[in-house]
């Protein structure tokens, strides 16, 4: 690519000055006048018939300004994909994280005794906390409406034909796997504020990571109320941490809008570190059983996965995850059959939603351990497994995934080399390497109807820019990837360039922050409106300069002629004699990019992302025998990103990501018993401190998108795919033992070096 | 039944009424508008809230308030002077140590009381420092550079 | 939360007086235990009495074995290089309590009187033979450590006592002593066991050199002790403390009792793990698993006890770190 000024380089995050001052407004921050503090009470019961509530006490106490409960609320309300999550429960609660009733009160601490001072009578009904036994005969119905504890829902993904792939391999490998509830643990808690004017029209500032979904979700929301036509309008404070935690709108929102409309007041609801843990959703825990064959020269010949999904009490986005997982399931590697069927059942647990990866990490642990179990016995060393296997540009994959660009093999010779494979591997001393791949979209991901952006783009009359888009920053740089685009495009430096991002009353629509796309997306949509606005600029100077516009160009905010430099204009002033005159004009630019990727099919074949992402993730461990515990020598984390569009950021999210699956892999663990959260705090739910971080070499493979702009595809999400799998495959070299279930503690180490030694010894 | 208390804040004398049941991060959010400073946890147990007391790191929201008489407290707002962003805040925007930024004035602080008390550390010295700051969007790779650069700098 | 009186008192008679004088009141440190508690609403004090302001009670002093007062804060023992040299096994404790900001805050007085069994500065102090000084309205008592605490949160400090500092006699020649916190993290977190030793052996100056060279390779631990084991050092004296593994820390003085006067080996280890781990009552609990906890009594008494007698033969070396112990 030609001489780039600003794109490729490592230009420190917009916003970061703000953050290192301080002065971010965060939701915990904002105060607006005569705002009220909401607080809910929750379920003492994961399952129980409420008989009555009592909420007179906590009226009468001054300074409580509104009470509410289920009968406050649209009779027939109900949020979450399947409709089947009313924000204030009334009849039966069915989890701990029920909400009951609400308060808004003049400050958190009369919020907080009010709330103690609501009286509730419950009978207890046994709970189900395990998604067998909610499976079996006879196990109670948890939700009446649905008459089945298993949730109808379609997943499944037929390619192929499986049961013959069988018969031809030469070796099968089979097992099961399972993953945990971890949680995001953003360090700023969920919160919101909710105001209506005279009108009844709703400002609700807010968390969201999906500011247009989210206007949609809370028309609906006043329609029940009754509020028809109304508008609604979303502010995002500074967002402090998303990783998918606000992929969904939660049963506080619609408390909060619903409190706000009794009292006519703003109300604020912020979650305290503990609701944070326990009244969020988690990322959705898997029971997988999977098997994988390959003939004689390992070549793969099916992946039959069949999965059990705990969906817990209500139903977020949890439940979707399977239709991600399809993503490892039939398109990592080159597996020609494949067979998935998920089952989600409701339990009296806590519900899940998204989080960082959507399932690509529970799946890819499943089929990256089993991969080298397969390796093992077919006796093909797994490195070379992998490149036997590995996907190529140009291939159409059993979804129908349209493989583009694609640097999986590059990454896995990276992390072989850099790992110093064929030294290290083999020698189960304590010491060992493993690795693991991955596939996920990297060019936006069609879930809904449209997977677009827009960006609407304005100059002032100085040379600068304001860039309005629809994608929100949640702190991975969004916006300040676009501007470095603009800039790019328009020729002038990135401090000329201002985005806005953060309200829906002018920023355009997007589908929201999620499947790594806001690079892609966002990024294509913003370089659409610059070049259009170039062309505007151009235009309307060539009058000026009198010179062709083919032959004018952009530097340093000043429009010349390439053919005769000399004649120059800068940028500001041009702008100013195009409008600031008779007959002038307004130079604004819009461009919505939604990306040529398709729905999927009713079988779930489609390609889903305009690219895909490929990554590749190597361990070197070192498992201390006597105790168990796990230490991480080297790590080496290779990402296909198309092209760096920000190194600084990009190895950002690598970093990030990776830690992320570091704790996944090892230590995180949302700790129930019997529906309660035995572990809701910093010091029981364990996340890598900067002690934990172990040596990380994070490797940047450009293979040059066509589809994306400058040539980028997506990273937020594939720093913390593979990294479990890799892991446990690193263990496996270094003591034997595979560790199938997360998280991969030092009492399951232990208990398995002492099984495999008891094995020894008959 | 309220208090009044006197200690030095940024530099600047303030004396305020306080209830004793107040926590120090209570005081300078909701009373003195202070809100650089976050509340992450509550419970000390994530440093969002670490302001330099006597020149030392400290969870301001376990602190007792009336502990606060007449010590010498830096919040983040204190560290630019007259405009001039502080070695450390530079180098934290410039290293591409801040991402979602909740974290950031809390390791800031610690590692300023850091720097303060050691102009030289070693890594280990660093990850001491702030091992008691979490963070969940960096990977911490980044922030100890730029605590690196800015000691090396010195 | 409730709201409370917060009184400052300047000196130990101050305090006992205004402690004497109220109904529900607590003595608060350096706090970290007791506003996270006041939080979750555990306690709900009308008064809180603090100790902070309290001058006697920050002192360490040196001259005749360890006097540390209540109030002395984690981070200023983790400065303080006579401790660091001698009374080893509590630095190792205090230096990985918590994280900065809580040792910059957090006393060694408040650490043991909070009691739980999880308690990082209590094995260190049980195997230094520490007393705790108290003193209350009915004048001044001195009671063991051993016997301090009664059970989780538990201690035998009646309302009015103040605990006023730990006491500590000399420490013979050729001793050495170590702390492990076994966690799951290695910062900010509680230890799933400890183990605190202390070890006296009997070594003569040809030994130590080639007991210097013999620990100054980076074998295993059961490699170093076989050759050791020709040295013949002998154990003169020994203390073993434990945390986590019993409702309160505890001494596993049948396994002292199996160390004395024999001579150094593996085999004497194992044998005093195995003791320790049968003296131990540990639990289930959402931090740990209590068969989990009995092996590694047996590991880290192993290795307390290795890297004692490494303090001992090569007092100004660095422990390496990526060693076992």
């Amino acid at each position: 690519m030609e001489n780039l000024k600003v794109v490729g380089k490592k230009i420190p995050k917009l916003d970061a000055p703000l953050k290192a001052t301080g002065a971010a407004q965060y939701i915990q921050d904002i105060k607006l006048p005569g705002m009220l503090y909401g607080k809910i009470l929750y379920s003492k019961y994961p399952h129980a018939k409420i008989l009555k509530i009592d909420t007179s006490k906590a009226e009468r106490l001054p300074g409580v300004k509104a009470v509410v409960t289920a009968k406050d609320m649209p009779p027939n309300f109900r949020i979450g994909f399947m409709k089947d999550n009313p924000p204030l429960k009334s009849g039966k609660v069915l989890s701990i994280r029920d909400e009951i009733a609400a308060v808004a009160a003049t400050s958190q601490e009369i919020a907080e005794e009010a709330i103690s001072l609501i009286e509730v009578e419950y009978e207890e009904l046994p709970g189900i906390f395990d998604p067998l036994e909610a499976m079996k005969e006879g196990a109670p119905i948890l939700h009446e409406e649905a008459k089945s504890n298993v949730l109808k829902l379609p997943w499944r993904l037929v390619c192929g034909d499986v049961e013959k792939a069988k018969q031809e391999s030469a070796f099968i490998a089979e097992d099961t796997f399972s993953t945990q509830w971890v949680t995001h643990c953003c360090l700023g808690t969920s919160g919101c504020i909710a105001l209506f004017d005279m009108q009844n029209n709703l400002t609700m500032y807010s968390n969201t990571q999906i500011p247009s979904l989210a206007q949609n979700d809370f028309v609906e929301a006043l329609n029940a109320f009754g509020l028809k036509n109304r508008r609604v309008r979303i502010i995002q404070a500074v967002i402090g941490g998303g990783f998918g935690s606000k992929l969904d709108t939660y049963a506080y929102e619609y408390i909060a809008i619903l409190l706000a409309l009794k009292t006519k007041k703003p109300v604020k609801i912020v979650f305290t570190r503990e609701e944070e843990f326990f009244a969020t959703s988690p990322r959705q825990c898997t029971i997988t059983k999977i098997s994988q064959g390959c003939d004689k020269e390992g070549r793969l010949t099916f992946r039959e996965v069949e999965m059990i999904l705990d969906n817990g009490a209500y139903t977020s986005w949890g439940a979707t995850t399977p239709s991600v997982m399809m993503l490892p399931i039939s398109s990592l590697y080159k597996v020609p059959n494949v067979k998935y069927t998920a089952k989600c059942v409701y339990t009296n647990n806590t519900y899940c939603q998204a989080m960082r990866g959507y399932g690509n990490p529970q799946a890819t642990f499943a089929i990256e351990s089993n991969l080298d179990q397969l390796a093992e016995k077919a006796g093909i060393d797994p490195l070379e497994l992998r490149k036997i296997n590995a996907n190529e540009p140009g291939e159409i994959t059993p979804q129908r995934f349209k493989i583009t660009s694609c640097g999986m093999k590059e990454c896995i010779e990276e992390v072989a080399k850099r790992l110093n494979w064929k030294e290290k591997r083999g020698k189960d001393k304590g010491r060992g390497v493993g690795m693991a791949s991955l596939i996920h979209v990297g060019g936006g991901a069609r879930v809904y109807k449209s997977d677009g952006c827009g960006t609407i783009i304005k100059m002032d009359d100085f040379g600068k820019v304001d860039v309005f888009t629809g994608a929100s920053d949640i702190g991975q740089g969004s916006d300040t990837v676009i501007a470095q685009i603009v800039a790019e495009v328009l020729g002038i430096p990135i401090e000329d360039v201002n985005v806005i991002n953060n309200d829906t009353e002018v920023c355009p629509w997007d589908v929201g922050v999620h499947a790594s796309r806001t690079t892609f997306v966002a990024g294509n949509a913003a370089l659409g409106a610059a070049n259009r606005i170039r062309q505007q600029i151009l235009d309307a100077a060539s009058k000026i300069l009198e010179e062709e516009p083919s032959n004018l160009d952009i530097k340093d905010s000043i429009i010349f002629s390439t053919k005769n430099p000399e004649k120059s204009i800068p940028l500001g002033k041009a702008l100013r004699r195009i409008h600031y005159t008779t007959g002038g004009k307004m130079l604004m630019a819009e461009y919505f990019y939604d990306p040529a990727n398709e729905n999927f099919d009713r079988e779930f074949k489609g390609n889903l992302s305009v690219s895909y992402a490929y990554g590749a993730h190597g361990v070197e461990v070192e498992v201390d025998k006597e105790t168990g515990k796990v230490k991480i020598l080297n790590y080496i984390a290779a990402h296909d990103v198309g092209k760096a569009i920000n190194p600084l950021l990009l190895e950002g999210q690598i970093y990030g990501g990776g830690l992320q699956g570091i704790g996944y892999a090892l230590g995180e663990k949302m700790v129930y018993r019997n529906g309660r959260l035995m572990n809701g705090n910093f010091l029981d739910y364990k996340i890598p401190t900067v002690k934990d971080v172990p040596p990380i070499q994070p490797v940047i493979v450009e293979t040059e998108e066509k589809e994306g702009p400058f040539g980028a595809k997506g990273i937020g999400e594939p720093g913390l795919v593979p990294t479990a799998p890799a892991i446990a495959n690193a263990i496996y070299d270094a003591i034997g033992v595979r560790i199938k279930d997360l998280p991969i503690t030092p009492e399951k180490v232990l208990a398995a070096i002492k099984a495999k030694e008891g094995e020894k010894k008959i | 039944m309220r208090r009044e208390i006197t200690f030095t804040l940024n530099n600047e004398e303030v004396t305020v009424e306080v209830e004793p049941k107040w926590t120090l991060l209570y005081l300078l959010r909701e009373v003195l508008g202070l809100t650089g400073t976050k509340e992450g946890c509550g419970y000390g147990e994530c440093g969002a809230c670490t302001v330099i007391i006597d020149g030392k790191a400290v969870n301001s929201c376990i602190y007792p308030v009336l502990e606060a008489e007449g010590k010498n407290i830096i919040t983040i707002e204190g560290l630019a002077k007259d405009g001039e962003l502080d070695p450390l805040q530079k180098a934290f925007i410039e290293k591409g140590a801040v991402q979602c930024g909740f974290c950031t004035p809390g390791m800031i602080m610690s590692a300023k009381a850091l720097l303060d008390e050691n102009p030289n550390p070693s890594e280990d010295d660093i990850k001491e420092a702030i091992e008691g700051n979490l963070c969940r969007c960096t990977g911490y790779v980044m922030i100890i550079d730029a605590i690196k650069s800015v000691a090396s700098g010195r | 939360m409730r709201s409370f009186e917060y009184y400052k008192p300047n000196s130990l008679e101050e305090a006992i007086k205004i402690m004497a004088g109220l109904e529900n009141a607590k003595f608060i440190a350096g706090g970290t235990d007791i506003m996270v508690q006041l939080r979750q609403k555990k306690i709900s004090p009308q008064h809180l009495v603090s100790l902070r302001n309290i001058s006697e009670l920050h002192k360490i002093e040196t001259e005749d074995g360890l006097n540390i007062g209540s109030l002395v804060t984690h981070d200023d023992i983790d400065k303080n290089e006579y401790i660091k040299k001698y009374y080893s096994a509590l630095t190792d404790a205090t230096s990985r309590l918590g994280s900065k900001q809580i040792r910059n805050v957090a006393t060694i007085g408040g650490n043991i009187c909070n009691a739980a069994p999880s308690a990082d500065t209590a094995c260190p102090l049980l195997v230094f033979d520490a007393k705790a000084v108290i003193i209350g309205t009915k004048g001044e008592r001195t009671v063991d450590l051993s016997e301090f605490f009664l059970g989780p949160g538990k201690t035998v400090l009646e309302k009015d006592e103040i605990l006023k500092e730990f006491s500590m006699p000399r420490l013979k020649e050729n001793t050495g002593s170590a702390y492990i916190k076994h966690t799951r993290r290695e910062a900010m977190d509680l230890p799933i066991l400890g183990v605190a030793t202390r070890i006296t052996i009997s070594l003569n100056k040809d030994s130590q050199i080639r007991c210097r060279d013999l620990l100054c390779t980076v074998d295993s631990i059961s490699n170093i002790l076989m050759q050791l084991k020709d040295e013949g050092l002998k154990c003169e004296e020994a203390r073993i403390a434990m945390g986590v593994v019993a409702p309160t820390p505890m001494r596993a003085k049948k396994a002292e009792e199996a160390l004395a006067g024999k001579i150094i080996s593996i085999e004497l280890f194992e044998e005093v793990g195995e003791i320790a781990a049968n003296e131990a009552q540990p639990r289930d609990s959402i931090r740990g698993e209590a068969w989990y906890r009995k092996e590694m009594i047996k590991i880290l008494v192993k290795r307390a006890l290795m890297k004692s007698i490494d303090r001992i033969i090569r007092p100004d070396e660095e422990i390496y770190p990526e060693r076992l112990w």
